[in-house]
This record gives C-alpha cells, sequence and structure tokens, in this order.
C-alpha cells in the first residue's frame, strides 16, 4: 500500500514537474500578443504596425498580434493581465518591466538618420515670451505621462538639476496628454504654455510639416537615451524567442522588410540588453522619482 | 458719581469703537450696481460668454444685486457707439463689451465708466488700451487652424472671409498672408463688405479651402459660405460658431473659461478695486471642434489627429 501511495505521489511529483519545467509559448498556443506603447496617435499606431504582424505572424508561424497598452502608467500591469508575450516598451517602462516582470530585452530600433538614442525635448511656442526656467514658473504644463523618460523625468531632472525644489508645484497645471504628438499639439495650439515630449516623434512631425518646427522654441534636452525596447517574457520556448529575433534583425536585408521598416519609421532594429538602462537609471534618480511609484 | 459718569462714557465710547470696528471688518456688503452689456446680435460665441458671466455671478453671493442693462447693436461702428452712448446716458457702473470694434467704439466715447471687454483677438493691435479699460483677450494660434487645414486637403489657394471694418477679422487676415507667403500658398481675401455679391465672390476666389475669421458680420453669412463650401467640396475652417451650422474645423476660445474670468473681474470692480488693478487675463483654454459627418459628407479623408485633438467632434 505505501509502495503504491509513493509511485502515485511520485509520479504526481514529475507530472507537475514537467508541465512547470515546459516552456510556454504564449497564453494562447495560436497567438502571440505584443503590447505597444501609445507613443503616438493609437490609430495611427495600429495602422503602423500591421505589415509587421503580417510578416512577424508567417516568420513565426504563429498568428502575431499587436495591442496598444492603454497608457504609459499601467503598462507592467497591462502586460501581466492581458497575459502578453512581449512589448515594445519605451525607455523608462523598458526598465520598470525589466525590474518587475520576467522579461528580457529583444531588439530595439535605429532611427531612420542612424542614430540609436533619442532625447527629451522641452519645448514652448516661439511666440510666447518663455525663454528660462524663472520664465516657466507658473505657467501650464503639458507632459505625455509620468512614466515616460522624454515626456516627463527629464523635466523633473532639469527643475532640480537647476535647484527647484518643489517639483510638483513649480507649473500651475500638470496635464498629461497619453502620447508625445499630442502634447506637440497641445503647445502648438496654445492648450498649454510647456510641453515635453520624445524628439524623434517631434521630428518626425516637423518632418511632415515644417510649419512645426518653425513656431517652436526647444528651452533644454535630455540627455541621449536609447529608444523603443522590444521586451519578451524570459519563460518563453528559446528557439521561439530566437526565430523572433532573427526576423526582426533580418528585416534590413529584404525589399519586403525594408518595407516594413519604413511604414514603421526606423531604419533597422539592433540587439538590445540590460546596460540599455543605466542612462535611464540615473535621470530616475536625479529627478528624484522611485521607479514604479 | 463723576465715577458712574466716567464709567458710562467709557462704555459708550468702547461701543461706538465696536460698531465702527465691526463696519470696518465685515465683508464689502453687496454693492448695487448697473451692468451696461453691449453684446453685437446674433454673435453666437459672446452669447455664450455672457451666458457664463451671468450664471456665475448669479452663484456669488456678494454680487447678487447686480443689473444688467443689455444692448443688442447691429455689428456696424455707428449701432456701436449708439449703445455705448446710451449706457454711458443710464449711468452704469461697468460697461461690458463683446468684440474688438464695439470696444474702441465704446472707448472713442470716452466714458468715466470702467470697460471690461471679452472676445478681442488682439487688444494692442485693435488700440484697446486705457486707464479704465481691462478684460479677457482671445488670442488664438491663426497656425492651428491652418496645420489642421492642410490635415485635410492640400492648399494652394485660401480663401479668408473677412470683414474691413473689424480690427480682429484684419489682424487675422494679415496673420493668415504672413503664414502664407511662409510656406507657399496663396491668400485670397474675401471682404464681407461686399457682402451683396458673396456668393460670387466666393466662387470667383478659386480658394481650394476657405478660412473664416472672428467677424462678427461674418457670424449672420456663415450658412452661405458653408453651402457654397459643400457644393464646390472645400473644406473650411472657421473662428466662429453658430447654433444652427458648423465647419469642417472651429478652432475658438473656450466661453466658460472667458465668462469665468469676466465674472471674477466684475466682482472686483464691484468690490471696490480699480481697473489699473486687475490684470488682462488672455484664454487658454480652446475650443477645437470636428465636423466628421462634414468631412465624410464631401468625402473627405478622416483626419485622425483632428480625431485625436479635438475637444468635441459632431458626428449626427
Amino acid at each position: 500500500m505505501m509502495k503504491k501511495i509513493f509511485h502515485i505521489s511520485l509520479c504526481a511529483i514529475l507530472l507537475v514537474a514537467t508541465i512547470l519545467a515546459v516552456p510556454r509559448i504564449s497564453h494562447a498556443e495560436d497567438e502571440f500578443l505584443i503590447g505597444l506603447i501609445p507613443e503616438e496617435n493609437i490609430f495611427k499606431a495600429i495602422e503602423k504596425h500591421r505589415p509587421l504582424e503580417a510578416y512577424l505572424s508567417t516568420e513565426l508561424g504563429v498568428k502575431v498580434k499587436f495591442t496598444i497598452l492603454s497608457r504609459y502608467g499601467d503598462i507592467v500591469d497591462r502586460f501581466t493581465s492581458r497575459d502578453m508575450d512581449g512589448a515594445f516598451f519605451g525607455i523608462y517602462t523598458s526598465m520598470l518591466a525589466a525590474d518587475k516582470l520576467n522579461v528580457e530585452p529583444v531588439v530595439r530600433s535605429v532611427n531612420l538618420d542612424g542614430s540609436t538614442t533619442a532625447r527629451g525635448v522641452l519645448f514652448v511656442r516661439k511666440d510666447s515670451e518663455i525663454r528660462t526656467l524663472k520664465d516657466m514658473k507658473g505657467r501650464r504644463a503639458s507632459f505625455v505621462d509620468k512614466a515616460t523618460a522624454a515626456g516627463y523625468i527629464f523635466v523633473m531632472a532639469y527643475l532640480k538639476n537647476h535647484g527647484v525644489r518643489d517639483t510638483e508645484n513649480f507649473f500651475s497645471e500638470y496635464s498629461f496628454t497619453g502620447s508625445h504628438d499630442s502634447t506637440v499639439y497641445a503647445v502648438l495650439d496654445g492648450r498649454a504654455d510647456v510641453g515635453a515630449a520624445k524628439s524623434r516623434v517631434l521630428d518626425r512631425l516637423i518632418t511632415k510639416d515644417p510649419m512645426i518646427g518653425e513656431e517652436l522654441y526647444i528651452i533644454a534636452d535630455s540627455p541621449f537615451l536609447p529608444d523603443n525596447t522590444l521586451m519578451i517574457r524570459k519563460d518563453l520556448d528559446p528557439a521561439l524567442k530566437q526565430k523572433l529575433k532573427d526576423a526582426l534583425l533580418k528585416l534590413d536585408r529584404t525589399p519586403e522588410g525594408l518595407k516594413i521598416l519604413e511604414t514603421l519609421g526606423i531604419k533597422r532594429f539592433i540587439d538590445a540588453s540590460d546596460e540599455d538602462f543605466s542612462a535611464v537609471r540615473s535621470l530616475t534618480n536625479e529627478a528624484g522619482i522611485t521607479p514604479g511609484e | 458719581m463723576s465715577t458712574l459718569l466716567i464709567n458710562k462714557r467709557f462704555i459708550t465710547g468702547i461701543a461706538f469703537i465696536a460698531i465702527v470696528a465691526v463696519m470696518c471688518l465685515a465683508p464689502a456688503s453687496a454693492l448695487a450696481e448697473t451692468v451696461g452689456v453691449i453684446l453685437p446680435h446674433g454673435a453666437y460665441d459672446y452669447e455664450r460668454i455672457q451666458q457664463v458671466l451671468k450664471a456665475s455671478l448669479e452663484s456669488e453671493s456678494l454680487t447678487s444685486n447686480i443689473k444688467f442693462l443689455l444692448q443688442r447693436p447691429y455689428p456696424d461702428p455707428i449701432a456701436y457707439s449708439n449703445a455705448a452712448r446710451k449706457l454711458i446716458a443710464a449711468d452704469v457702473d461697468i460697461i461690458v463689451v463683446y468684440g474688438a470694434s464695439p470696444t474702441f467704439a465704446v472707448l472713442r466715447e470716452k466714458p468715466n465708466i470702467p470697460v471690461l471687454y471679452a472676445g478681442v483677438y488682439e487688444p494692442v493691435a485693435a488700440e484697446i488700451k486705457g486707464k479704465k479699460v481691462v478684460g479677457v483677450c482671445t488670442k488664438l494660434n491663426m497656425s492651428s487652424l491652418v496645420r489642421y487645414l492642410r490635415g485635410s486637403t492640400t492648399i494652394k489657394n485660401m480663401g479668408v472671409v473677412y470683414y474691413s471694418l473689424e480690427s480682429d477679422s484684419k489682424q487675422q487676415l494679415a496673420e493668415l498672408q504672413e503664414i502664407g507667403s511662409k510656406y507657399g500658398f496663396n491668400v485670397s481675401p474675401i471682404d464681407l463688405k461686399y457682402r451683396a455679391n458673396l456668393t460670387e465672390l466666393l466662387d470667383k476666389s478659386n480658394a481650394d479651402a476657405f478660412i473664416i475669421t472672428s467677424s462678427i458680420m461674418a457670424v449672420d453669412y456663415l450658412p452661405t459660405i458653408l453651402n457654397v463650401a459643400t457644393a464646390n467640396k472645400i473644406p473650411t475652417a472657421s473662428m466662429i460658431t453658430r447654433e444652427d451650422s458648423a465647419a469642417l474645423i472651429t478652432l475658438t476660445a473656450d466661453p466658460v473659461d472667458q465668462g469665468k474670468r469676466l465674472a471674477q473681474m466684475v466682482t472686483q470692480l464691484s468690490n471696490g478695486k480699480s481697473v489699473g488693478q486687475i490684470d488682462e487675463y488672455c484664454a487658454r483654454k480652446v475650443e477645437l471642434v470636428y465636423n466628421v459627418k462634414e468631412a465624410t459628407r464631401m468625402g473627405l479623408k478622416i483626419s485622425v489627429d483632428l480625431v485625436t485633438e479635438a475637444t468635441k467632434l459632431i458626428n449626427k
């Protein structure tokens, strides 16, 4: 009898161990879900990623689906609650995800000008009288989200570095638009006096409409920070992870791939690593912000 | 006996001082004020500011005694002057006036009454200055209007509807001409002075987009302009609104923001502050309305930027 119980127990343990040891492919066998940060207008973002979605589905042999993460602030929670396999995070949320989720960096993007980084820019309308830190005090500020390095954290670091202690009450209004382009439009339209956004998004808007460049004045910018990074679950099948990485890294080697990159507005993808987060870690520290709070 | 008298005098003195102190320290009681208002006939945007002004004052217990004396002149300089003279003759305590041209007309009468303006695009350019005048300005970014319009169509020739007798409207035309010369599109001015032939003027302009400046006169003609635009599938952007018709894109200063600030100014004056102690306020909140229904009807590509940035969408 004891022998039988021992055998059943052993089988049960082995079964559980086997289940745990099998690498997870995804929440659903036939779908690989990748989140996108709401860096820009969500309609544009989904449209831009459609060709990549189709390409990756063919390359990986599973249906790849992109979905917009509702907002920066709850990206880490949403990643877990929606059982995602990966996500293109901003640099700050990548750092948060690396700390709080069981994810690892795979690739990050190279901009059209060949740069692999982007800066945060603090800007005002050129026809405003705001040019210095003193002029900015008591004005209405528009940010992207509290969980963005380029669209908020760097400004807090800038204020601290210039002797502002009470950064929470420096501006008369703090509005968060949820995307970089909306913040640019908020300042252009006069809905805010001061704005902060990612230089790459601003540059793209200026390329599309040179009037925007003529109307804005850059007061300050952040150090260069690595751009958006694809983070994926560590517990995914290693073969699938490699396939995904290879598929993205070789995009610039085929005409079809170059077309996809063109739609995405980037030159190519390159390898990403944990070391990429060191600059944003020190910026967060300078801003006096505790990551994730 | 003498001690008793001294005590009585002392108590009377203390009581008198106490009464005076209470009178001085008590909050300024509601001063009965008559506010003369010049609200040009048919100016829907100004009506909305006036409604907020009234509602805000009604909610302030200190100013519950304020009475309004309303003048609704037609958009004409002579009518504005007549309205101003009537209010001055009626000895109102404050004049609230909407629009640059009506404000200018009031100031020409040199009233010794505080004047509060609202809906003035650029007070300095409209020569609105003086010790007795302050108010709410509504400087909007013309470039935003052009940018959103260019998101809907390619512009080579922009028809700008303005009124040469209204300084704000003229100022906006000048700004659009400057933007046009900088960004390579032609501006065809359409002056409402010749409004009898408006349809013909609009047709002849060969414009591929229309901008309607914040002219009081243009409010009456907005349906005519929009009819021509729709018939020819020409996108429109407007700085004025009407209850019954809307351009493809409308950019205006938020009436609630303006009305509330104006109410604060009335309250300050009625509580004894002088005009010099009140700062001019430039309206900071804007209303951006995107008429999706019209865009669909005209077969235009729906602008994603506008859908996202608009404070209001017209779908039905």
